[in-house]
């Protein structure tokens, strides 16, 4: 347990990123057509016998989607939620193909940014579930 | 002036400009968050060979989403190609072009008409059976995707019980006309933004599945 664990979350930080990347983000997040076409893509949704949870726009749904709708207001419980979502089941390969042109890994590479600015991302001695 | 006359003049007009309006804005937002890339290279060069395009192999097709999910892939195709060449090319429309601007196009036979009508408020059906039935779909489908599907089908339907006067003619035919003018507003602030997005992001983002010039990238000048 690191003094991170217990800390508040800087909700104005986190506002401050979502806004600053509002215009791209949230245009895009109200672009997806949730038609679930991307999920074969996705190595890690066959490789898990299709759990939607690994689905890519499941997963950008679920945390920054989240995040925008929320606007920022969460707490550390909730990053917590989604680090399992952002850090581990997806590993930024770019591979997904989307339709429609939706860069998925773009966005989650946005929500680990603001994960990481609140001190959410799994350390080295995690163990195997990381590695 | 009379409701058939609001929803079939001043309506019409505002309809037509909220969405042509939204449209430039959406435009706008893609365009200020990509640039123009310095060194354009064609996605061939991306894939690694000069030989692209190559001839179609088997393995292309079943990689594809048609060999992914064929049905699917068919039913959005035709349901697609219907619903845009439907409200152009039919009868009713086109004597409103004449009345309007002077000139009319084409024109289904009603028949024709018909059985394309029926054919886009099934793929409706069947897009609503998909979120319903389908565990991935149905993971990340909220209120909102039926309310979109119900906007897109609904000129249709309330279209099709004025044509055949199932029910009382005028006030279908206003309730059609005020559908359609709703899905036009909403077209441009909703996922149904992806009749135009879809061409600036396939065919304008410089990336593995580009399928144009692919001339832009994102731009990395606003800060996280
Ligand atoms: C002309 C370019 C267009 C392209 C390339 C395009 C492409 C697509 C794609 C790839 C999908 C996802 C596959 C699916 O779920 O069916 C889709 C879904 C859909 N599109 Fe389009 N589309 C276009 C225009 C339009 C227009 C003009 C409308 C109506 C105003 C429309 C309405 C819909 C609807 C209702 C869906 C189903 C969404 C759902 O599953 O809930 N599309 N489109
Ligand atoms: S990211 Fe693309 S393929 Fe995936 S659900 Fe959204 S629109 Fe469909
Ligand atoms: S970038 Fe992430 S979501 Fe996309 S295919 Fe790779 S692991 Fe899956």
């Amino acid at each position: 347990m690191s003094d991170q664990d217990n800390k508040a979350v800087d909700r104005a930080e986190i506002s401050g990123m979502l806004a600053k990347k509002a215009p791209e983000m949230k245009h895009i997040l109200n672009y997806c057509l949730h038609c679930s076409l991307c999920a074969e893509s996705c190595f890690l949704y066959m490789s898990h016998d299709g759990d939607p949870e690994y689905m890519p726009s499941y997963k950008v749904i679920n945390s920054l989607g989240k995040l925008y709708k929320k606007k920022g207001n969460v707490d550390r419980e909730f990053l917590e939620g989604i680090k399992g979502m952002v850090w581990n089941n997806c590993v930024l390969c770019h591979r997904c193909y989307c339709p429609i042109g939706i860069d998925i890994p773009r966005m989650i590479d946005f929500t680990r940014s603001i994960c990481r600015s609140q001190g959410v991302f799994p350390e080295l001695d995690e163990g195997e579930s990381w590695l | 002036m009379d409701i058939y006359g609001l929803v079939r003049g001043p309506l019409v007009w505002v309809s037509l400009i909220v969405f042509v309006l939204g449209m430039v804005y959406q435009a706008q937002q893609f365009l200020s968050s990509t640039r123009v890339r310095e060194v354009v290279l064609p996605p061939a060069a991306l894939l690694g060979g000069g030989d692209f395009p190559r001839p179609l192999s088997l393995a292309d097709i079943s990689n594809s989403f048609f060999g992914i999910h064929p049905v699917i892939t068919v039913v959005t195709t035709i349901f697609h190609v219907f619903l845009i060449m439907l409200p152009i090319f039919v009868l009713g429309h086109n004597v409103l072009f004449e009345e309007s601007f002077g000139f009319s196009l084409f024109v289904f036979p009603e028949m024709v008409a018909d059985v394309l009508t029926l054919v886009v408020i099934a793929g409706g059906f069947f897009f609503i059976l998909r979120r319903l039935l389908v565990r991935r779909v149905r993971a990340i489908t909220t209120f909102y995707d039926y309310f979109i599907v119900a906007v897109v089908v609904a000129p249709f339907v309330t279209g099709y019980i004025a044509t055949h006067q199932l029910l009382n003619y005028e006030t279908f035919l206003i309730f059609h006309i005020l559908l359609g003018e709703l899905m036009l507003i909403v077209i441009p602030f909703t996922k149904l933004k992806h009749g135009l997005l879809f061409f600036l992001y396939r065919y304008q983002m410089n990336y593995e599945h580009c399928l144009g010039a692919g001339s832009r990238v994102w731009s990395y000048n606003q800060a996280k």
